[in-house]
């Protein structure tokens, strides 16, 4: 009987101890799921560039043509740039100690640490940079910095300096008749290298359980180009007999 | 030009609003039509391509480059199914040519033989 008793006891707190994480998760909004990037504003809407931003600025303008782009050679928009991103499939997991965002554009991924978690500390700057995050209420609020340069002066640039604080919460919308819940992200980029205020950007995903996250190569045609500039031809692999197959 | 075909109907095409590069490079006020077999198909991101084979009116054939087009994730996530556009099977193509070089092309479109169509620019 007293074996009886203390099995369940010792069940019920294990039970408990098993459950303790996901209770704590479930008091918080669940920002988990497919999205689908639905818009964002900017303001300034012009970069208030600083003089010596400026005078990069105009000069790249003179040397860049818009085909010089980084995107083309898949170099990651990275951080803040990645939050209103491409017209592809991002994927947010949640756990109590972390978010992990991936974005089907360009293949990224990114990892949100718990402040409360005992979260690591940056190694290396990066192009998503570091980011820890705490609750404000319903609100997600996400420090990030140590984030590697990104000098594209047509692609909202940040330096070594730049610091992004985002604020997130879901809301439930209604648009053209049906109804929705979309991920609000309210970010301010800070670089005082590069502009004289911060810039506020709003921008929103929807939640798309209709959708999956597909894969997203971006440098098979940059490896084809250079095949092609080396003369080189793959097998056509797929050409290959089956087993069995008659010959 | 023999292969070309121009499109009588009016597309509403809009450039994809996170293009990574200018398409500058190609007339995107042209819309070309061309029917033949498709030759060569990747499909790839961030720009699908293909090649396709067209017969002109004497009996000979010749390959139309379209170079670049739509995300591959874009475009079967309006639906296209690549096996519709297989190597070897008939098709029509819709494409803008590059200014320096008229034998290539932007593909703007596909039209499947039962009239489905996909627009690779949104």
């Amino acid at each position: 009987m007293i074996r009886s008793v203390l099995s369940r006891v010792a069940f019920g707190i294990l039970a408990a101890a098993a459950l303790a994480p996901y209770v704590a998760a479930a008091q918080h909004p669940d920002f988990s799921g497919l999205w689908f990037p639905a818009g964002r504003t900017q303001d300034p809407q012009r970069a208030p560039y600083t003089p010596a931003a400026q005078a990069a600025a105009d000069e790249y303008a003179k040397a860049f043509t818009l085909d010089d782009d980084p995107g083309r050679y898949c170099i990651w928009p990275g951080m803040p740039r990645a939050v209103w991103g491409a017209p592809f499939t991002v994927e947010i997991q949640q756990r109590p100690q972390d978010f992990t965002i991936f974005w089907e554009g360009y293949g990224m991924y990114r990892k949100i640490y718990m402040a409360d978690h005992n979260p690591p500390q940056p190694i290396l700057p990066s192009a998503m940079g570091h980011s820890v995050a705490h609750w404000d209420g319903d609100a997600l609020v996400v420090e990030t910095s140590n984030l590697k340069p990104y000098p594209y002066m047509t692609r909202l640039a940040t330096s070594s300096d730049a610091h992004v604080v985002e604020r997130l919460h879901l809301e439930e919308r209604e648009v053209n008749g049906r109804k929705g819940k979309y991920l609000v992200n309210e970010v301010v980029l800070t670089d005082p290298k590069v502009y004289t205020t911060p810039i506020k950007i709003t921008a929103t995903l929807q939640q798309r359980t209709d959708l999956q996250l597909l894969e997203y190569t971006c440098t098979d045609t940059l490896w084809d180009d250079y095949l092609s500039e080396r003369g080189l031809t793959l097998p056509d692999i797929d050409s290959f007999p089956a087993p069995g197959a008659a010959r | 030009m023999t292969f070309r075909l121009l499109l009588a109907t009016a597309l509403v095409l809009t450039l994809p609003a996170a293009a990574h590069h200018s398409f500058a490079i190609y007339d995107m006020d042209e819309n070309i039509v061309f029917d033949g077999v498709v030759e060569t198909l990747k499909m790839r991101n961030p720009h699908m391509a293909l090649t396709l084979t067209v017969t002109q009116d004497d009996g000979t054939t010749g390959t139309i480059n379209f170079a670049e087009g739509a995300p591959a994730n874009m475009i079967v996530r309006m639906g296209l199914n690549p096996a519709d556009i297989a190597p070897g099977m008939h098709i029509k193509a819709i494409g803008a040519p590059r200014r320096d070089d008229p034998h290539t092309y932007f593909l703007k479109a596909i039209i499947l033989p039962d009239g489905r169509k996909y627009s690779v620019i949104n």
